[in-house]
């Protein structure tokens, strides 16, 4: 064999007989540059009671793990899995899992993990490093072989090529590059009623014939039932949605509305902020002591629903943003910039409670069109 | 019945002012205007709430009897006479019904032992039977909302579907104050919405019925009897009950925030420690 | 018959010759078996990581085997009666089958989110000890680069995650997600209709993030892991520094057998860890959540651990908004400046500081041998700085957890976690930095003194002073001859000098015998230990 690089020490003749198997060992680590310093039993002679203790304690530990490893089979295959209501012993099943394959593996891990810790012999190796760079000779051949592809192809002498692949490979690179990019492109400002300035409270929602005849939509619950104004006591809030279809479905998710009762004196609050307020967007929206505001936080869309009916407040869990009912729902603490929207409302013919127009501030997060 | 008739008043407030007579050329004037003031504010209550007087008149039930005596020493302090309120201190009990003393009184948020931002939940002062008094002789007051007869749990033996419906109602509902798990969770400037984990029924229909302390009404007409009913059946039978197939411990199901203290406080002290003895010198 | 007994007792001989005629495995196969490792508990914190890497794919497969990326509206018809009946996407109904329908389906589950926090906690801490110890430095920049990215390809590995079962918890993180990139200027509300494919949440995101989720990142992310670790192999780890340890040698054991034995228990230890964790933790109850409506929320909305450094900046973030007053009028949010510049600044700061740090200490060489962090003041006080800046970004993006368990005001946190973010950050890098020059100094004293043995001495003079053992040699008036500080620990207690006797093996009884100690028949008593002479 050819001799290594450092390799330092005396080298043997692998082919010699008298050589232990050890032997042959260390002339191979001498070959790879390292040296055993210390290799050493961890135990006084052969059998020693200590040996034997270790050997029964990992013992031990194997069969632990065989244990514990059926048990998980037998409760995987026997207990009762399926989700039942009330106290079960299917409760027990996903404890009974994790407890004995996690302990299972547990005793194997440490079974193996005190073998080599324990039972092995102590070693203490060295090795080499070999971090020095290459050579300066060899960084010259390597540079001057990558120049040297440059030449063979010789693209500098030829300008021509230059061009051609200039003009042939681009517009290649941009065909791959544009499906991916250009099938996910969606203008959301494309439609009559873009998506970003418009809700589920918007006439045109209903369809064209009944924003003509001057149809408003409808606040509803969940179910699609309208809701008349003493359906929601003083002091009481209702989550309301778009009298449309799918109007309570994430397709409009824009559109969830907090629609409050106030208590009389904190509507005349209310109504005297609405009335003077200073874009004059809220003039008129609200309906006797009730008012209603989108429900989807300016900060990042979370629904800040949590009302505080003495206080007057509604909270965004999210980052707890806080707005002022009775001021327009201004924001009054944390990150949020801009106040809640204010839904116009009035009472329909039958009644109900609709949206007279849609918002006039924009719904939801803020962005960078947003005026 | 002690009535405090406006007239009544009057003379005190007046024999009051006799006891500073350098003061009382002084004041003459404010107490003729307060006197007015008086008089016409007895006048109109007279004329808009001929109830309240009517009430004078009529006996209180025996029940109510008892209540009254409990209210006069513990109450009334802060709720003021009959009810009627003090400015700044405790809100008018006229027409908050008997689930509101129900609640507040069941739950041992009142008598409050100080003014604070929110009413703390703490071991009921009185038993049900003098809560149930109490109830009683507020009723007789004002009237109010009252808590319906008949079992506030839905049997989803009979009724399957009650307990998926009231899931969904307290999702739309509950969850943004109280949490999906019902632990509950914090409001505006150390207000909180308590869990429910410890709610009886009771209390928690006579919360949504009256809306006590910072909590929305959820009135008959927005949530029917019913859908109460159903709410309750929900925190009763999923999320009271320590029901959690996922584990033994359920880490408070706060979700992420003790699920993240679990992995280090658990999953990474455990592996730290398993790797400082697979390197330690043995 | 007899000819095909040897062949069988010579098939190993023959099938290694056959692959060592083929692929010349033999030189390359004795170096792997021969490579050294150097041994402390704080190199395998990263093994964390990569066997919690490989129970996410095995869990992660599992999952995939049930689980249906679709957002159409089907009704819940499973055994948790308490959705029965609700409409839900079919992603959701498909979540809940595989916990409640699927056997062992939702210890599986629970395996693999435990797995994912695990794998960010431990790279979390992996790189702490990375960076305290200077294992950074050249030659290794590369490799720190790359794990970085590997914390931010687990962050949106693990977003995508919490994302998929689309219930309501994941539903508020999708929507937060969207407003961040409409926070974006110009391109903000455009970037956000591509993702989603129009209007939040239109019907395509749960699609597009589980080919993201089970394919993109995990392809990326397994490509770096290799890169990693491949790099590690290829320059050999670093070392501390110690007896025998230069710059230029490895000092350790052999790859095997102890050394491959250790990371296979390790791993399965790791495994061990996560079941145990699975089995005894409920996490995430996606059936508590319900399915994910816009109208719906909870209090204490949080994402996972790793993410909520970022929802606590978002928090804590006041309410400034800039208004660009042309045309229409434009306005950049406040969220743009936590979420997209923060992360982006959390992420490329990072990066350039092995090149940062090089420049200003004006250091080109090599180091293959790691600095105790007291070495470094500056570099464990930068660090501690860092650090106290995510964990208060952290805790605040839990504020109303903790506002409402220890009953203080939500709006104290808040205030709290503003001027915590300004004011710790600093006063955790002062006061490390003393920690450590302090640290350095007493190394040196012991040095120079030796080590205290608590031993109180009268001068005749009348005069007290401290008994120190020399470390070293000692002058020719008994002082210690002061050492060179080697980088390494220094012995501060007589223990560490084998003052104490060696410590009895055996848990209840001693596995062998103490040896006896030596009786002087002259004195008929132990041997007197020879007096310590003074340091002083």
């Amino acid at each position: 064999m050819t001799a290594h690089n450092g390799a330092t020490g005396e080298a043997v003749d692998v082919n010699d007989p008298h050589l232990t198997r050890f032997d042959i060992v260390k002339e191979g680590l001498r070959r790879d540059d390292i040296e055993i310093i210390t290799y050493e039993s961890q135990f006084h002679g052969p059998n020693s009671k200590a040996e034997k203790r270790v050997v029964r304690n990992i013992s031990f530990l194997f069969l632990l793990s065989g244990l514990f490893t059926l048990a998980f089979l037998v409760f995987y295959i026997v207990w009762p899995w399926e989700f039942e209501l009330g106290h079960t012993m299917s409760d027990y099943y996903t404890p009974l899992l994790g407890v004995s394959l996690g302990l299972g593996l547990l005793a194997l891990g440490f079974a193996i993990l005190a073998w080599a810790k324990k039972l092995l012999p102590h070693e203490l190796s060295i090795q080499q490093r070999h971090g020095e760079p290459s050579s300066d000779d060899e960084r010259l051949i390597t540079g001057q072989t990558m120049m040297f592809v440059g030449d063979e192809l010789g693209v500098q002498r030829r300008p021509l090529l230059k061009g051609a692949i200039a003009l042939g490979a681009a517009p290649l690179g941009l065909a791959v590059g544009a499906p991916l990019v250009g099938g996910l492109i969606q203008n959301p400002h494309k439609d009559k009623h873009p998506i970003m300035y418009t809700t589920g409270f918007h006439p045109s929602k209903l369809g064209e014939e009944a924003e003509k005849a001057g149809k408003k939509v409808r606040l509803t619950r969940e179910d699609g039932s309208p809701i008349r104004p003493d359906d929601v006591s003083a002091g009481g809030q209702m989550t309301v949605y778009p009298g449309i279809p799918h109007g309570a479905t994430n397709h409009y998710a824009d559109s969830p509305t907090l629609l409050i009762h106030l208590r009389a004196d904190d509507a005349a609050e209310t109504r005297a902020n609405a009335e003077a307020d200073k874009n004059g967007r809220n003039k008129g929206s609200m309906y006797g002591n009730y008012v209603a505001y989108s429900k989807i936080c300016t900060h990042a869309g979370c629904p800040a629903s949590l009302y505080e009916q003495q206080t007057n407040r509604l909270l965004c869990p999210c980052h707890q943003s806080q707005f002022l009912i009775t001021d327009n729902a201004q924001p009054v603490f944390g990150p949020a910039t801009r106040r809640l929207p204010m839904l116009p409302l009035t009472v329909d013919e039958e009644g109900y409670f609709v949206a007279a127009e849609d918002y006039r501030d924009v719904v939801g997060p803020d962005f960078w069109e947003r005026p | 019945m002690t009535s405090d008739t406006p007239a009544r008043r009057r003379a005190r407030v007046f024999s009051r002012r006799r006891g500073a007579p350098s003061r009382a050329r002084r004041r003459l004037g404010a107490a003729v205007r307060m006197i007015a003031a008086l008089a016409l504010a007895g006048g109109v209550y007279t004329a808009f709430a001929p109830g309240a007087f009517a009430e004078d008149t009529v006996q209180l039930s025996a029940v109510a009897q008892e209540g009254k005596a409990l209210y006069d020493t513990s109450c009334i302090t802060c709720h003021g006479r009959d009810g009627q309120g003090v400015e700044g201190r405790g809100p008018s009990l006229i027409g908050v019904g008997s689930a509101s003393v129900e609640f507040q009184v069941g739950t041992g948020r009142m008598p409050m032992t100080r003014q604070e931002a929110q009413a703390e939940q703490k071991p009921p002062q009185f038993d049900d039977a003098q809560t149930e008094q109490l109830a009683q002789y507020v009723q007789e007051l004002g009237g109010g909302p009252e808590l319906p007869e008949g079992p506030l749990v839905e049997d989803i033996k009979t009724n399957p579907d009650a307990l998926a419906r009231g899931g969904e109602l307290f999702r739309v509902n509950c969850t943004s104050c109280h949490g999906f798990g019902g632990g509950g969770g914090a409001l505006s400037s150390g207000k909180f919405a308590p869990g429910l984990h410890d709610a009886t029924a009771e209390q928690l229909y006579a919360a949504m019925l009256t809306g006590p302390q910072n909590m929305p009404v959820f009135g008959d007409n927005q949530l029917t009897p019913d859908q109460k009913k159903q709410i309750i059946t929900y925190i009763q039978l999923q999320l009271q009950q320590e029901k959690d197939p996922g584990g033994l411990f359920n880490l408070g199901r706060y979700g992420p925030s003790t699920e993240g203290m679990a992995i280090f406080l658990v999953g990474i002290t455990l592996l730290v420690f398993t790797s400082l003895w697979i390197a330690g010198k043995s | 018959m007899k000819r095909r007994k040897m062949d069988l007792a010579e098939a190993p001989k023959t099938f290694a010759k056959g692959v060592d005629d083929r692929f010349q495995a033999a030189t390359p196969l004795r170096g792997l078996l021969n490579k050294v490792f150097p041994d402390h508990w704080s190199f395998l914190l990263g093994e964390i990581a990569l066997f919690s890497f490989i129970v996410l794919l095995l869990s992660g497969v599992f999952l995939t085997l049930f689980f249906d990326p679709s957002m159409k509206e089907v009704p819940y018809d499973g055994s948790y009666l308490a959705l029965r009946g609700t409409m839900m996407s079919a992603a959701y109904e498909s979540s809940l089958n595989l916990s409640f329908e699927v056997r062992g389906g939702l210890f599986m589950r629970q395996m693999h989110h435990w797995a994912a926090l695990l794998f960010m906690a431990s790279i979390i801490v992996h790189m702490a000890r990375v960076f305290f110890t200077g294992a950074f430095r050249k030659p290794r920049e590369i490799n720190w680069v790359i794990g970085v990215l590997l914390f931010l390809l687990g962050f949106f590995a693990g977003f995508t995650g919490y994302s998929l079962p689309d219930d309501g918890l994941s539903g508020t993180g999708l929507r937060i997600a969207s407003a961040i990139m409409l926070t974006l200027p110009v391109i903000g509300t455009w970037l956000s209709a591509a993702i989603f494919g129009g209007e939040f949440p239109g019907e395509l995101i749960i699609g597009r993030f589980y080919i993201a989720h089970v394919l993109l990142i995990p392809g990326i992310l397994l490509a770096l892991i290799a890169a990693h670790l491949g790099i590690v192999f290829k320059q050999k780890h670093t070392q501390w520094p110690g007896p025998l340890r230069t710059n230029e040698n490895v000092v350790g054991e052999r790859m095997f057998p102890r050394y491959a034995m250790k990371q296979g228990g390790f791993f399965m230890a790791v495994f061990g860890v996560i079941a145990l964790m699975a089995g005894m933790f409920q996490i995430n109850p996606i059936w508590l959540f319900g399915p994910y409506r816009a109208a719906e929320v909870s209090s204490a909305s949080q994402p996972d651990f790793y993410v909520m450094f970022m929802d606590g900046l978002v928090r804590l973030m006041p309410n400034w908004q800039i208004y660009i007053p042309f045309g229409d009028g434009y306005s950049i949010p406040p969220m743009f400046w936590p979420a997209v510049v923060g992360l982006g600044a959390l992420f490329t700061l990072p990066m350039a500081y092995p090149w940062l740090e090089a420049r200003k200490l004006k250091d080109k060489r090599s180091h293959h041998l790691l600095e105790r962090p007291r070495d470094n003041p500056e570099r464990v006080g930068i660090g501690m700085m860092s650090l106290t800046f995510f964990v208060v970004a952290t805790l605040s993006g839990a504020n109303d957890v903790i506002a409402d368990k220890f009953h203080i005001s939500l709006n104290a946190m808040t205030w709290a976690g503003r001027i915590g973010l300004l004011i710790l950050p600093p006063l955790a890098y002062y006061i490390s930095v003393r920690i450590c020059l302090g640290l350095q100094q007493h190394d040196r004293q012991v040095l120079a003194h030796g080590v205290e043995t608590g031993i109180i001495k009268r001068l005749p003079n009348g005069q007290f002073v401290e008994v120190h053992q020399p470390l070293g040699p000692v002058d020719d008036h008994g002082h210690p001859i002061p050492l060179e500080y080697a980088g390494w620990v220094v012995p501060k207690k007589m223990n560490r000098l084998g003052a104490l006797a060696p410590a009895i093996k055996g848990f209840f009884y001693p596995v062998e015998k103490p040896a006896e100690i030596p009786v002087s028949p002259a004195v008929g008593g132990p041997v007197k230990r020879e007096e310590i002479k003074s340091g002083r």
